[in-house]
């Protein structure tokens, strides 16, 4: 065996200083958490507010967060999972699908403060740069964008969330540098426009089905099945933040009392079933020996004094 | 050689991290509120560089006096020769601590207050239930307020008494329960 010098002695690990949970889990960048959460010592419990981008594989999570030493307490949240109630089936994912989610957000909050009459917001989205105007007695609901630990590339979509809030009413300092559509020092909003309604995934059904039929059946097959073509796809998006807007409100699963929540928990053998299973192995064993034994008698009959030598 | 003056002299184990406790701070630290009045001890954060005070406010306790967004204005008890002086010194929260100093006293003069009043009310019940000649209502009334007299005297803060008295076990069934010791002759062996 090569020698081989350990490095990790017990002295290591007696020293070694664990980062913090969330760093070590990789989910949390503490940096730019603690510049978020700080809040003027002079402005005393007024609360801060982040709207929280998420992704995952499968969904996107916005949450307006105030943070309080116990832990964070989520105001109001919205997952792209909601959409398909409001007509969007289907890219969960994608830009109009973050843009939608965070307008949902957004309404809801508002809808909550009982603000949403006083900021409507962008009702038809054109791209273009939009804040929310303080009114007389009133100042917009005003969040910062946490974007956690998402690269925040021109174009991405944690900026179409983000876009979606602020068009919803909600108060998010920005600037237009980082939205599809910005190229050189100049902003198109009609190519953000065209990425709230998912023309770049409109286009590239239309490419796929002109110039490559198989993969367009294999990349769009959900949407076929649903039977939604290209041309459909704007007006799923704008019915969507109609009805976004007409019902926000969030409406809780019925939740059966009877049902228990499925335990994960692996259920430790009790002593009997540990003794019956040591039983049942060493009987398994015993046939397999006994099956061995047989097939060698088959195959030659001298070995029939090893017979006596059992096991027991 | 004369002692150097630098402004962190003194300070190798007073300013050093704990062990294992190095790098960034967890975020409650700056979660807290701080009001004018409130009582701080002031414990340097040395990883922290900005709105550090010197080494002589570390473990110093002081009051607030003003709110700035990053920091907080203390005013700290200095003995300077014959006199002491309160100085007032700003410090970024995250060398500053809420004092528990005050926790133990505000805690009795809740439990006094509450009791005061109480009392005061059973004075009140009392009064009306005489004046209504209700002498069950008055019974009652005077049982509770004997109650609280006995609680009333617990309240004052006592130093340590001097042990109370106590009987001490003999075990009869030994052949000597009590041996008197007397001490030995002096024999001087020079």
């Amino acid at each position: 065996m090569k020698f081989i010098k350990i490095t990790k002695t017990k002295a290591y690990f007696s020293r070694f200083q664990t980062k913090f949970r969330r760093r070590r889990e990789g989910k949390t960048d503490y940096y730019a958490r603690k510049r978020l959460i700080l809040q003027d010592k002079n402005k005393y419990d007024t609360p801060k507010y982040r709207f929280v981008v998420r992704f995952s594989n499968r969904k996107i999570t916005c949450q307006i967060i105030s943070s309080r030493i116990n832990g964070d307490l989520v105001f109001c949240a919205a997952y792209s999972t909601e959409l398909p109630k409001y007509g969007i089936k289907l890219g969960l994912t994608n830009y109009a699908a973050a843009y939608a989610t965070g307008l949902l957000c957004a309404r809801r909050v508002l809808v909550k403060l009982g603000m949403d009459k006083m900021f409507e917001g962008v009702k038809e989205p054109n791209g273009e740069e939009y804040h929310p105007e303080e009114l007389e007695n009133r100042r917009p609901f005003k969040c910062i964008l946490d974007v956690g630990l998402a690269r925040t590339t021109t174009g991405a979509k944690i900026f179409g969330a983000m876009k979606g809030a602020c068009d919803g009413g909600l108060n998010i300092p920005h600037s237009t540098k980082r939205f599809p559509g910005y190229k050189e020092d100049n902003y198109d909003p009609q190519v953000h426009r065209s990425y709230i309604f998912g023309q770049n995934v409109a286009d590239y059904m239309t490419y796929l089905q002109e110039n490559d039929e198989a993969k367009y059946q294999r990349q769009f097959s959900r949407y076929i099945k649903e039977g939604i073509k290209a041309e459909d796809l704007e007006e799923i998006y704008t019915k969507a933040h109609a009805a976004i807007r007409a019902d926000p409100v969030h409406k809780p699963k019925e939740k059966d009392p009877n049902l228990k929540p499925k335990s994960y928990k692996k259920q430790r053998l009790t002593l009997e079933q540990r003794k019956q299973r040591v039983l049942d192995k060493i009987e398994e064993a015993r046939k397999k020996y006994q099956e061995n034994q047989d097939n060698d008698d088959d195959d030659n009959d001298d070995d029939d004094d090893n017979d006596d030598d059992d096991d027991n | 050689m004369p002692n150097s003056k630098g402004y962190r002299k003194g300070t190798r184990s007073k300013f050093s991290r704990a062990f294992r406790e190095h790098g960034p701070l967890g975020l409650s630290t700056y979660l807290r509120t701080f009001r004018m009045g409130d009582y701080v001890d002031i414990k340097v954060n040395s990883s922290i560089h900005k709105g550090m005070p010197h080494h002589f406010y570390h473990g110093r306790t002081g009051k607030v006096f003003d709110v700035t967004p990053r920091a907080l204005g203390v005013i700290v008890n200095k003995r300077v020769r014959n006199r002491i002086i309160p100085k007032r010194i700003h410090v970024r929260i995250e060398h500053v601590q809420k004092s528990k100093c005050r926790d133990d006293f505000l805690e009795r003069l809740h439990k006094t207050s509450f009791l005061k009043n109480q009392a005061h009310k059973l004075k009140v019940e009392l009064k009306e239930a005489e004046e209504n000649k209700n002498n069950e209502k008055i019974e009652e009334i005077k049982k509770q307020q004997e109650e609280m007299k006995k609680s009333f005297r617990a309240l004052k803060r006592l130093p340590q008494q001097p042990k109370s008295g106590f009987l001490v076990e003999v075990d009869k069934t030994a052949e000597t329960p009590i041996q008197t010791l007397k001490p030995l002759k002096f024999i001087p062996h020079f």
